[in-house]
């Protein structure tokens, strides 16, 4: 049980003056509430605290606080002089301007269209199904299990049939104008897609051939 | 300046897409149908690593010039016939094509070639079946004999439709449909992937006996069978058979069954063999080929079924609507290619519809 785990002491040492980030003093303190241990150790670490400041406000009688004034102001005086000597010059602002952002905006124009104009849409589907994959943290893109390099796959669903090479898509059957009735599989490696056209009933059956 | 470097980019992306890609459609000499157009409208080939993706999408038209009706037809599609994956085939079964009528046929496929050579697709006849059950064409895809069944199925099931209508008319026909359309929708299909060859299995195997769904009319009977099942993957099926028939078989096929964890079944693929088995004789039906499914499918049991026998003599025998009508099976098999039509006829033109074109055979 977590409830168990303590803060460390050196978290609960910055606690107590209030030099941790407000996150994590939210946290401390939510765990010093109900936490026995740690709320012990918060007031021994304020108590010593508050006895170093009393200890602190007793100064040494033989000082002389004219003098340590005058030569602290001095000091002072001395490093803005030196800080002045080796500051860093001002860099030039770099302005980003529109030509270049309108460049790239044409060069992702040109990438966009290639890409549109030569790859295949299933392609474009599979990236998109990748990309969701990575976003969402599931695998989208195949869900059969990954084996041994053996060359040709087919594979069968309920959307038609896709012949693939080391998860690739390299041959596939849509029948555009048609519906999908029905796919099968021979083990001596081809698979077959049946499809009714909607205006005139025919049936098509378009075969694939993995050897 | 810049704009100039633009319009050279978009011309160049342009140029990319655009590859020559040379197209025919070849029929022998005495081919019995006769290319009356062809429309190659969405083809074209995109050039991709070392290979091009052809996408085939052609319409073509063809006149029967033979003297016999056309009952089916199959083409071969081929960008590169030994490259894996440049090979396919389109097939149109259930037609009625009669002497001088004028039929289409659609392809729609992708095919893979090798950059070499340049890109070419060509559509080759694979064979013609007649309805008095002859064939013309080379038959490199063994097109006779899938056409052949899909058509003695075609008959079966008109004679099965016919049959309902004379003896329980039109609404015996109208739930008869209704009834084979509830059962296309209902077929469960979990997605699969299938792969040729052996495996590197580094899961642990446990080996998975098939059981036979009996058909007392089978020319075969399948007496034992096991397949390797690692994980999701079932692999190797390896089945006994006997032919219990008078008359040598040449060819069977089998139906393989996947029971998965939620207790659903599926029809997984088909086991094709050639065999040589004289009367009375005993063979074995081994395939180096394995089955996937997705990760989370657990593969429970598995049921093999006789689908298709071929004899030596180059009839065949497929399983009769009663035994179809098995509890099991009717879940599982796919409906032939004419009740798919002829559901899909009662769905467009009604009752009626369905009725006139029963009537046409």
């Amino acid at each position: 049980m977590r409830g168990k785990a303590h803060i460390p002491e050196t978290t609960l040492a910055l606690y107590v003056p209030g030099d941790l980030p407000l996150w994590r003093r939210a946290l401390v303190r939510l765990h010093v509430a109900r936490c026995a241990w740690c709320r012990q150790m918060v007031d021994v670490y304020r108590s010593d605290r508050a006895r170093l400041r009393e200890i602190a406000a007793e100064m040494p009688e033989s000082v002389n606080w004219n003098k340590l004034a005058a030569e602290m102001t001095a000091n002072i005086h001395v490093g803005l002089a030196a800080g002045e000597c080796v500051a860093p010059r001002r860099r030039k602002q770099v302005s980003v301007g529109w030509r270049p952002a309108a460049a790239m905006a044409g060069l992702a124009a040109v990438l966009v269209c290639a890409w549109w104009l030569n790859m295949p849409s299933n392609t474009t589907q599979e990236l998109g199904r990748a990309f969701h994959a990575i976003l969402t943290g599931r695998g989208g893109v195949n869900t059969f299990p990954a084996r041994d390099g053996r060359g040709l796959v087919v594979e069968l669903s309920s959307s038609g049939i896709d012949l693939r090479e080391n998860g690739s898509l390299v041959f596939g059957v849509s029948q555009d104008q048609a519906k999908l009735v029905d796919v099968s599989a021979s083990v001596q490696g081809s698979a077959s897609a049946r499809y009714v056209d909607d205006k005139t009933g025919q049936m098509t059956i378009t075969s694939v051939y993995a050897q | 300046m810049r704009s100039r470097a633009l319009l050279f980019a978009c011309a160049f992306a342009l140029a990319a897409r655009a590859q020559s890609l040379s197209h025919k459609v070849t029929l022998p000499a005495d081919s019995p149908v006769t290319l009356m157009a062809v429309d190659w409208g969405g083809t074209d080939a995109t050039a991709r690593g070392g290979a091009f993706f052809v996408d085939v999408r052609a319409s073509l038209s063809l006149r029967n010039s033979s003297q016999k009706r056309v009952r089916a037809i199959t083409f071969a599609v081929l960008s590169q016939e030994v490259t894996p994956g440049g090979k396919g085939s389109v097939s149109v079964p259930s037609l009625d094509v009669a002497p001088g009528d004028v039929f289409p046929v659609g392809i729609d496929l992708r095919l893979l070639r090798s950059i070499g050579g340049g890109a070419a697709v060509e559509v080759k006849l694979d064979g013609v079946l007649f309805d008095d059950l002859s064939f013309f064409g080379p038959n490199s895809l063994q097109s006779r004999r899938t056409m052949t069944v899909w058509e003695l199925e075609a008959r079966r099931d008109r004679q099965y439709f016919k049959k309902i209508l004379e003896t329980a008319g039109g609404k015996g026909l109208q739930d008869a449909m209704l009834d084979s359309l509830s059962r296309q929708a209902d077929r469960s299909w979990p997605g699969m992937q299938m792969v040729r060859g052996r495996a590197t299995v580094t899961d642990p195997e446990r080996e998975l006996s098939f059981a036979f769904l009996e058909m007392p009319d089978a020319p075969i009977q399948a007496t034992n069978g096991i397949a390797r099942i690692s994980g999701s993957e079932a692999r190797a099926p390896r089945i006994e058979i006997r032919n219990r028939s008078e008359r040598p078989i040449r060819y069977l096929e089998i139906g393989w069954i996947v029971k998965d964890q939620q207790g659903r079944e599926f029809l997984a693929a088909s086991l094709p063999a050639e065999v040589n088995l004289a009367p009375g004789r005993s063979g074995q039906v081994a395939q180096d080929a394995a089955l996937r499914f997705p990760e989370r499918t657990s593969i429970q049991a598995m049921t093999g079924f006789v689908s298709t026998v071929g004899f030596t003599d180059g009839s065949y025998w497929i399983p009769s609507r009663a035994s179809l009508n098995d509890v099991r099976l009717r879940r599982v098999v796919t409906p032939s290619p004419e009740e798919q039509r002829l559901t899909q006829i009662y769905q467009k033109k009604g009752l009626n519809g369905l009725i006139e074109e029963l009537k046409k055979f």
